[in-house]
Order: structure tokens, then C-alpha cells, then sequence
């Protein structure tokens, strides 16, 4: 079947075949160049003659709906596939259906096929608060830095469009460019660890993003650093969209630079700063390019997955399922975070 | 008329290529093996008028991506893998090709590493080479710390002893580094006399696996490993510890043979050197194992890819591969008359000889490690016990828990 497209003479008949079509189809048309035209174009003209015009968005749309579904959906309900099913083959005539018996080996105590002491509730446990406590503390110190820098930014300051770049620059990077450039400072004789011997702060070099009081900290450093300037941006362009008749009113009856802040610029960036909090929610759940490559000490929600699909090393008879099982209740979360968002955004534009 | 003369010559020639088949190798190289396997083909293309087209890849590739290849159906023909039990429900049979008594003489002791766990006669793989793990030694460090380097025969515990003064004397940040994975903790766990398995069945934590994981995170907590190695990957990732061996962070790598080449190119700046397996009381422990090329049962042309590979396997050809690429070669009468390494270094041919050496003494003192090398699970189990034994170097938890751990996730691992 790939053999059959990915031969360009299967293509070319293909294409023949096609214009042959048109060509018959497009018989009432006279001239060269219309009937070309009328050739390449036949189904659009067809399918007009058949169903009139309102058909025609649908022929549009099919192409995106067709690559959408099969790019999208398919990999979707793949995945619910082999969370209920067992078996290390990416094939589902060689699984076999075992209802829920990976949430099972997931969360129980028991480990379900040995009946021994179950190792992998604990693995996923542990991705998921230790997750959890990444997400607690990326989100609102990220924010609350975005929101400062882009208040900062927001000002006439000297080389203000310059600054704007600084901040923003991180974002441009790859996350692999992101985690060597950190690596460089962050690995045992890295540059943090030798300047800190050499101010005598220390005495021994730190694996910073190995040491398990380390890891957190740096992990929450970098990725904040690598996409802070994006929320940033965004916050940025609320502040400006806030009327400045307003800071002007506030201005003539002498409000404080605080009162100001919380009176008009806070109320009215708020359905800015909750599509930023939500965003950079699921974005931090889903944290994985940066911490990988960085090599730190704790395993995220994403890297169990990654972990256990097999997708790197030999697979295993259970990983593919358990992983399965695991993205879905990543996913679970994504869509709890996604309708907060949608409720409180409704509820911003209501309000 | 004209039209239909073209035509008619066009089907003439197109009918002509039919009886030449192209199969596809998927290659990954170390060093330059890649490259002496292609040299080698282009004889076997010449006199059958098949065509080989090499793909040749990153190991990565071969480990992670190859199996899917295979279970989507778009595999190639050929692949050179190292995943040699793992892989073997889609192995062509070569036995109704080509002479299985030659092979069964020839390759008698690597042939059941391919094969499916009971009563399975099939001939499924050349073994390119036998690759041993062993430890590489930084000679300038050792003479310029003063120290004599251990003897034959020395246990872990001498080598650690003269690592330790070998670090203090030079200021190195650790003595010994180990790339990440159990595949090279095995060896020294099988010298302290860690069994790996009872009549066929996996068993890990045994006294000698407790022993020597309480030794390897004692070294750890010492500084005689580096913080760099086992406790900078975390779950089951390989690390490669070679660049700290490269750097001179340390003065000893645990390894194996593969890196031969790699080192004897790319090492320059200091004298270094394959030392005799450390030994332990439960022998002197290395792990084999290796690489082979084998034939896929999807392949459209079976007959053409297994007459490929039984090309590649006789005597001549597999020693040319040895002796152009560094390696041990798989091919016992060969093993037996012994391989002209006259294309290879001095150093990489003496590192050859140890590394063969070390073979033997494994497979004396340590036959553990030939059952483990054909465990078709034995993947699984190279990423289980880092993943819990770096837990325990860090502090996430208790050795003892750790041990109870890898227990436990083998289990489940292995559990169908």
C-alpha cells in the first residue's frame, strides 16, 4: 500500500486519470486555456452542477477535516486503544483487551500480574506530585514576573524596544539550545558552581540539576526563564489595549501609582491574566523538551510517559498501555484546565 | 510503428531488471563498520547483480525505532542490530538458504542468542562481532599519581583501592566512571557473585547483587564515581560515561570493546590502555555480547537477503570484517586460527587481546553473563536497575528499598 504511493508513476497515472476526467467533464467548454482550467478544476465544477454552491465550503473543508482527523483524531482514539488493551506491539490484532487493568497497574498497591509488591503506582505517583509541585510553583512565579516585566516594559524607559527583545529572546530558542546553554552553568564544573568557589560561597561544587534540593528549584528557573518572555508579550499587549483617557482621569484627581494598579490596570487586565494563567497551566503539565534535555533529577508527567511507551530502549509487554493510560489522564487535567478556562473567561466577558 | 518499437524496448528492459533484486540494509556503526560492510557488498553485488541499499543510521535508531519499522510492516530487508533476543519473531529463518551445518560449526555459540526461548533450531544471524565489556585505563594518570596499576587477576576492591590514591594524588574530581546502564554493572556484579538467574529464571537481588550495589553506592558516596555518571541520568536512560574518560575527569572507564576504535582515534593527549577483567569472589565477571546482521521474515526477496547475510558469514568475509574494524570476531574456526590485526593499531590490537581474554574468563568463571546476553528480556532489565540503584546513590531512598524495588519492577516487567 506505501509502496503503491510512494511511486511517482502511480501518481502520474494518477494524475492523468484525473485530467482525462476533467477533460470529458469539461466537454461544453471552448479554448485552450478554460478547458484547462475547467480539467484541473473539475470536481469544484462538478460538485456545483450536483449539489449547487452550498455544497462547495464542504469540498473546501474536506481536505483540512480528512489531514485534521487523521493527524488528530486517529492518534487520540489509538491511545484510548492501547490504554485498554496489553501487549507490546503497536498493532491491535496482536493485543489483547484488558479493560482497566493499567489504571489498575498505575495506582494500585498490588501489582496485578505478580501479585507482589506493585513499584509503578509509586513511579507515576511520584511524576504526578512531583509535577504537581512544578506546576504550583512555575505558574505564579512566572506570572507574577511576566506581569512585572510587562508593567516595567509598558513604561518610557530608556532602550525600551531593546529590553522588549531581551525578554522575549528566550522564547526563540530551542528548547534543546535552552538546556545546554543551562547545562553549561548548571553542571558540577559549570560556571555557577566555579564562581561560587571562587567567592568562597561554597567548597564543594553542586550538580545543581541532579541534587534532589536542587533539582526543583532549577528546573522552575529555566523553563520560567525560557518562556516567560511569550506571557509576557501577551500581558504587554493587554496593557495596551487598556483606554490611557482612563489613567488620565486617574491622573487629574491625583490616584497613587498603587491605587492606579489595582483600581483600573489589575480589574482591567484580568481576562488577559487568566487566559495567561490557564495557558501557562497546561503548558507546565505538559513540561517535558527542556527537562529532558536538561537531564534533571525528577521524572515529569511527560517523561513517565516517554518512559514507558518504548519510544526509546526495547519495550516492554505493559509500557505501551501504561503509558496510554497515563497521557490520559494527562489529558484529563488539560481539559479540567482548558474548561476553567472557558468558564472564567465567560464569566470575565459577563461580568 | 515507430511509438510501438519504443514501447516494446522499453518492456525489454524493464523485464531485464526484474531478475536483480534491491533489498534494503539499515546499518548503524560505531566506528567504520558501516563502511567495511559496504566494501564487503559491493563483491556480492558484482557477482549477483542484486543491489544492497545502505541506510546507514544512528544506534538510536536501530534501538528505538526499528521495532516499530518492523511491527508497521515498512522494515528493511537487512538491519545490523544489537538487540539480538529481543527482536526475534520477525527473523527470517535462514536454515532452508544456506548450509546450517557450516553455520552451526562456524557460529554454534552466538546462534542461540537469536533464537526464541524453547526448542528453537532456527538460524537467524551473523554475528558481526563479539564485543566484551571491560575497563579502559588512563596509563599517564597512573604514572604520573606514581601508583602501579593492579595485576591480572586483582579484584575490584584493588583497583578501587589504587583509584582512590590515584584521585587524591592528581586532584581528580572521581577515579572510576561507569556508563549508565546495567549491562556494565553486570560484569562487576557477577565478579562479586551476583547469579542473575536460577535455571533459566531470572532471580537479581541475590547476595552478590547486594553486595556489590552496597559497594557501587558506597563509591559514589565517597566521590570514587562521579556525580557526573549514574546519579546525572535519571529513570532508565543510558549515559555514556566516555567523555568524562575523554575529558580526564577520571582515570578509568567501564566499558567495552567497541570503544576501541573510537578511543584509539580520538584519544591523543594521554597513553591509555585495556586492562584484565577485575576479579571478585565470584570470578572474574564481563558481559559479551555484540552485534549481528540479520534478514527480516517481511522481506520481498528472502532468498536474496539470506544468501546476502551467508555471504557476509563465511570465514574470508568475517574476517576481513574483524581485522578492518578492530573487532572480536564471532567465527570460531576464525576465533581458533586467529585474525591478522596488522590494519589496526598497536594499542587496539593488544586491547583486542585483553578484551578476548576477558571473554574466556567469563565464560569460565561467570557463565551467568552468556545466559544473560540471551535473556530475550535483558533490555528491560539494563534500564531497571539504574533507575533504582541512582535512587539510592542520591538518597531518594533506601538501598535496601531499592533492592526490593528492582525486584519487584522485574517482575512486572518480565510478567506477560
Amino acid at each position: 500500500m506505501l509502496d503503491f504511493f510512494l511511486n511517482l508513476n502511480n501518481w502520474l497515472l494518477f494524475f492523468a486519470l484525473y485530467l482525462l476526467t476533467g477533460f470529458i467533464l469539461a466537454k461544453d467548454v471552448y479554448g485552450f486555456l478554460p478547458k484547462l482550467m475547467s480539467s484541473i478544476g473539475w470536481p469544484i465544477e462538478f460538485t456545483q452542477k450536483l449539489f449547487g454552491t452550498k455544497s462547495l465550503p464542504y469540498l473546501f473543508l474536506f481536505p483540512n477535516i480528512l489531514i485534521f482527523g487523521l493527524f488528530t483524531f486517529l492518534p487520540l482514539f489509538m491511545n484510548f486503544g492501547f490504554s485498554v488493551t496489553d501487549g507490546s506491539s503497536i498493532n491491535f490484532d496482536s493485543r489483547t483487551f484488558s479493560g482497566l487493568d493499567n489504571l489498575a497497574r498505575i495506582t494500585q498497591e498490588v501489582q496485578i500480574d505478580t501479585g507482589g509488591v506493585n513499584v509503578e503506582d509509586d513511579k507515576f505517583k511520584a511524576a504526578l506530585a512531583d509535577t504537581f509541585v512544578f506546576v504550583i510553583m512555575q505558574v505564579p512565579i512566572m506570572i507574577l514576573i511576566a506581569l512585572f516585566t510587562a508593567i516595567v516594559l509598558n513604561k518610557e524607559i530608556i532602550g525600551r524596544g531593546f529590553w522588549r527583545a531581551i525578554f522575549f529572546y528566550p522564547v526563540m530558542l530551542s528548547p534543546v539550545v535552552v538546556a545546554f546553554l543551562w547545562t553549561l552553568i548548571l553542571k558540577r564544573q559549570g560556571l555557577l558552581s566555579q564562581t561560587l568557589i571562587d567567592w568562597n560561597w561554597i567548597s564543594e561544587p553542586i550538580q545543581w540539576l541532579v541534587d534532589p534540593s536542587w533539582t526543583m528549584f532549577w528546573s522552575i528557573f529555566v523553563y520560567t526563564w525560557a518562556h516567560m518572555g511569550f506571557y509576557m508579550l501577551i500581558l504587554l499587549a493587554g496593557l495596551q489595549s487598556i483606554p490611557r483617557d482612563l489613567y488620565e482621569a486617574a491622573q487629574m484627581d491625583g490616584t497613587s501609582e498603587r491605587r492606579v494598579f489595582w483600581r483600573i490596570t489589575l480589574p482591567l487586565l484580568m481576562p488577559i491574566l487568566l487566559v495567561v494563567t490557564v495557558l501557562s497551566l497546561i503548558k507546565a503539565v505538559q513540561a517535558f523538551e527542556e527537562l529532558y534535555a536538561l537531564q534533571v533529577g525528577w521524572i515529569s508527567l511527560v517523561s513517565y510517559i516517554v518512559e514507558n511507551a518504548g519510544i526509546r530502549g526495547q519495550k516492554t509487554f505493559f509500557g505501551l498501555g501504561i503509558a496510554s493510560m497515563a497521557s490520559l489522564i494527562v489529558a484529563l487535567i488539560l481539559i479540567v484546565l482548558s474548561l476553567l478556562q472557558f468558564y472564567l473567561t465567560r464569566r470575565q466577558v459577563k461580568l | 510503428m515507430r511509438r510501438n518499437i519504443l514501447l516494446t524496448s522499453f518492456l525489454a528492459l524493464a523485464s531485464f531488471g526484474v531478475n536483480a533484486a534491491e533489498i534494503k540494509f539499515v546499518c548503524y556503526q560505531d566506528a567504520n563498520e558501516c563502511d567495511v560492510l559496504q566494501e564487503m557488498t559491493s563483491v556480492w553485488e558484482g557477482s549477483t547483480g542484486n543491489k544492497v541499499n545502505f541506510e546507514v543510521v544512528g544506534y538510536d535508531v536501530v534501538r528505538d525505532q526499528l521495532e516499530n519499522q518492523l511491527e508497521a510492516g515498512a522494515a528493511p530487508d537487512v538491519a545490523r542490530i544489537t538487540n539480538l533476543g529481543g527482536l526475534n519473531k520477525y527473523y527470517l529463518d535462514l536454515a532452508p538458504y544456506v548450509d546450517s551445518a557450516a553455520w552451526e560449526k562456524n557460529y554454534g555459540a552466538t546462534l542461540p542468542w537469536y533464537r526464541k526461548p524453547s526448542g528453537d533450531n532456527g538460524i537467524y544471524g551473523w554475528q558481526t562481532q563479539l564485543t566484551v565489556t571491560g575497563p579502559y585505563v588512563n596509563v599517564t594518570m597512573f604514572e604520573d599519581a606514581g601508583v602501579d596499576m593492579p595485576e591480572e587477576g586483582a579484584t575490584w576492591d584493588d583497583w578501587a583501592d589504587a583509584l582512590r590514591v590515584v584521585k587524591s594524588e592528581l586532584g581528580l574530581t572521581a577515579g572510576l566512571a561507569m556508563d549508565r546502564t546495567a549491562h556494565r554493572w553486570a560484569g562487576p556484579a557477577f565478579s562479586y557473585g551476583a547469579k542473575f538467574h536460577e535455571n533459566g529464571v531470572p532471580i537479581l537481588v541475590d547476595q552478590g547483587f547486594r553486595d556489590f550495589a552496597e559497594t557501587f553506592v558506597g563509591w559514589h558516596t565517597e566521590g570514587l564515581m562521579p556525580a557526573e555518571g549514574w546519579p546525572a541520568g535519571s529513570g532508565t536512560a543510558f549515559k555514556n560515561a566516555a567523555p568524562l574518560f575523554l575529558d580526564g575527569t577520571v582515570a578509568m572507564h567501564m566499558s567495552g570493546s567497541w570503544m576501541l576504535g573510537n578511543y584509539d582515534a580520538n584519544i591523543t593527549d594521554f597513553e591509555w590502555t585495556v586492562v584484565p577483567i577485575p576479579c571478585g569472589p565470584g570470578g572474574c565477571g564481563a558481559m559479551p555480547g555484540g552485534s549481528g546482521v540479520v534478514a527480516f521474515n517481511t522481506s520481498k526477496h528472502p532468498e536474496v537477503a539470506a544468501s546476502y547475510v551467508d555471504f557476509l558469514s563465511q570465514a574470508g568475509r568475517a574476517g576481513y570484517f574483524a581485522a578492518n574494524t578492530g573487532n572480536i570476531t564471532a567465527h570460531q574456526g576464525l576465533q581458533k586460527a586467529g585474525i591478522d590485526y596488522s590494519g589496526v593499531s598497536q594499542r587496539v590490537s593488544a586491547g583486542l587481546s585483553t578484551f578476548a581474554a576477558n571473554a574466556g574468563k567469563a565464560a569460565e568463571s561467570t557463565p551467568q553473563a552468556y545466559w544473560f546476553q540471551g535473556y530475550n528480556k535483558n533490555f528491560a532489565i539494563y534500564g531497571i536497575v539504574p533507575d533504582y540503584i541512582t535512587k539510592a546513590i542520591t538518597g531518594e531512598m533506601s538501598l535496601e528499598d531499592a533492592l526490593t524495588a528492582i525486584d519487584a519492577d522485574v517482575a512486572a516487567k518480565i510478567a506477560e
